[in-house]
């Protein structure tokens, strides 16, 4: 066994972070180019439609100290939003950035607490098809029922859990109004959890890579000499065929979820940003839906910035390279 | 020229494939899959067809005040009727109309631009390689659901145009795949083989590499893509920004019979989201099959 020296891994954690922002500046630059390409004048949409002609407008704007070129306009507005600036909605007209933040912590429990269902569904019975065999008599009905709940129309789901809860248990489990995170009773926080955890359609994909990492870990030579020498084979294989996969699959499937989130916030009125866009996407309010874009990004990134650390930190062996 | 006839004459791959049996034997789970998969397939194109040509039972927009809620096989109306009378079984056919075709134009560009950055990245130097993992990472940076609400915000584009935008979202999965395919392939023997006989690049790649050995690929990515393409269809025409009323499609239908199923009239809003879901099945099982078929025996 060689040590790897720190060094090698703190450089190769700190190119993983520098990629990570590299792309966050892409995709914000993504986002800027749609809103530019957009019709209207996005980056002083208040002015619109309140001055009469082009040239009073274009007389504020440099009064104002728009930037007349695009790339002018880029980095005024990426400096803005690199000091939390979003800009007001055009709607409510309150600042984004702190409806934004209320909304991505609701979103994040959503989410998280949905990754959780879905682990706890999809984990157990891939473990038990990759020890048993493919078709081993209980794995098929259960495969079968993961790729069923994957093709599910999540918004059906959504009725079937409110119809449920409000004739079963006599509850109706729509969030109140209340904006504030955690106040909710645990209840109200279940039902939406567990709809976007069971139809957010991960729950077979999870089950068949980890299906496969598994067995091709339990095949490999040092499970069977940790069996041939009596050693757990269970704490030999967790790292590699549990622990590794599952981080991947997690951090891959974020964006999933979060579009997930968008149709159970929905349904649920669930006062995250899922919601939030799709409001922002009927009224138009540009601001709102770039904080929102912009904020997904960035959750996505964080997620899978954590997996490669993961990654790095159980096999630092592959930060050489 | 000769050198490329002997090619031809002496297979080189036959020594990879002459320890399997001829007729292999593939999980009797699989074929199930598949057949699903192809009976479902069948269905939708025969529904589009008769959609496209308005050979169906009832008029999908028809209202018949008389027939509110009708339950299913009742006097003529094999599925029913909804809220409004209209006959569900006419608007299940009509809905595919709405993705169709989009579904079909999402695919063509995911393989498309796919195939063009996946052969860049699994053949070019380091440098390209580097600058498309960078592109698809940046597009898998955006969840697909949130950056169409972006452009709808921005454009409110219609169906084709979003499907324009889901096509370049699923590009990432199909160049990772086919590049994974041809590094797999590059050092295999009769690639190397066909490099040392001389032969051209582009031959090389669009006949050896793309059209022997990825055709099964680009199937699976394309059965698999038109799953999702539904999904999306369907999800975006249920937040409202697809298909309006009274045209049908099974993401608003769903919708609009959300009210009745919470009062215990299950049907208007089940059928539909039956069909999207027995639907998705049968392409994703359809994928999955072929996989397990065509690309596990070969690939590995």
């Amino acid at each position: 066994m060689t040590s790897i020296p720190l060094k090698a891994i703190a450089f190769a954690l700190l190119r993983e972070l520098a990629l990570a922002l590299l792309l966050l500046l892409g995709v914000s630059f993504v986002v800027f180019a749609i809103l530019y390409a957009a019709p209207g004048d996005q980056f002083s949409v208040l002015l619109e439609g309140q001055l009469p002609s082009e040239e009073v407008r274009a007389g504020i704007r440099a009064a104002m100290g728009v930037a007349q070129t695009w790339y002018g306009q880029y980095f005024s507005w990426l400096l803005n939003v690199l000091n939390g600036n979003f800009g007001t909605s055009v709607r409510t007209g309150q600042p984004v950035a702190g409806v934004l933040l209320n909304a991505s912590l609701n979103t994040l429990y959503l989410t998280l607490g949905s990754m959780f269902v879905t682990l706890a569904v999809a984990v157990p019975i891939a473990l038990y098809s990759s020890v048993r065999g493919h078709l081993a008599v209980i794995s098929w009905p259960l495969t079968m029922l993961g790729y069923l709940f994957s093709a599910l129309p999540v918004f059906w789901l959504g009725y079937i859990a409110i119809y449920i809860s409000i004739h079963g248990f006599n509850f109706f489990p729509l969030s109140s109004s209340s904006q504030t995170p955690g106040q909710h009773d645990w209840l109200y926080t279940l039902v939406p959890v567990l709809v976007l955890g069971l139809g957010s359609g991960t729950i077979s994909e999870v089950i068949r890579n980890l299906r496969e990492e598994m067995s091709r870990v339990m095949a490999d030579d040092y499970i069977r000499t940790a069996r041939a020498k009596g050693a757990s084979v269970w704490r030999h294989a967790f790292k590699e065929g549990l622990l590794l996969p599952v981080t991947e699959i997690v951090a891959s499937k974020i964006p999933f979820l979060l579009g997930g989130a968008v149709i159970v916030e929905q349904i649920f009125n669930w006062p995250g940003m899922g919601r939030m866009a799709w409001q922002a996407a009927q009224d138009r309010d540009f601001p709102v839906i770039m904080g929102i874009v912009l904020a997904a990004a960035a959750f996505v990134r964080l997620g899978s910035l954590i997996q490669r650390m993961i990654h790095i930190a159980v096999n630092p062996q592959g930060a050489r390279d | 020229m000769q050198n490329v006839k002997t090619y031809s004459q002496t297979n080189i791959e036959v020594g990879q494939f002459s320890q399997l049996p001829l007729r292999q034997k593939y999980a009797i789970a699989d074929l199930l899959y598949v057949a699903y998969g192809l009976l479902i397939v069948a269905l939708v194109l025969v529904s589009y067809i008769l959609g496209m040509f308005d050979l169906l039972p009832h008029d999908p927009q028809q209202i018949h005040m008389d027939m509110l809620l009708a339950p299913p096989a009742s006097n003529g109306y094999l599925l029913g009727t909804d809220f409004m009378g209209r006959d569900i079984l006419s608007r299940l056919i009509m809905g595919i109309q709405a993705y169709f075709l989009p579904g079909l134009l999402a695919i063509s560009i995911a393989l498309t631009g796919g195939v063009v950055l996946g052969i860049l990245a699994g053949y070019c130097d380091r440098k390209t390689e580097t600058m498309i993992t960078y592109f698809t990472n940046l597009v898998d940076s955006f969840p697909r659901l949130v950056l169409i609400l972006l452009v709808i915000a921005a454009f409110k584009p219609d169906i084709y145009y979003i499907m324009v935008v889901m096509g370049i979202t699923g590009v990432p999965a199909v160049a990772t795949a086919i590049a994974n395919k041809i590094r797999y392939l590059a050092h295999k023997n009769f690639i190397e083989a066909a490099v040392a006989l001389g032969l051209r690049t582009r031959v090389i790649i669009f006949k050896h590499i793309l059209w022997y050995n990825c055709r099964a690929l680009l199937i699976i990515q394309a059965t698999l893509g038109m799953g999702e393409a539904i999904l999306l269809e369907t999800s975006l025409s249920y937040l409202g920004f697809g298909v309006q009323e009274p045209m049908p499609s099974w993401g608003n239908m769903v919708q609009s019979g959300a009210n009745y199923f919470l009062q215990g009239n299950f049907w208007p809003s089940t059928a539909p989201a039956l069909a999207i879901l027995f639907t998705i099945l049968g392409f994703n099982l359809l994928g999955d099959g072929l996989n397990n078929i065509l690309e596990d025996r070969r690939g590995r």
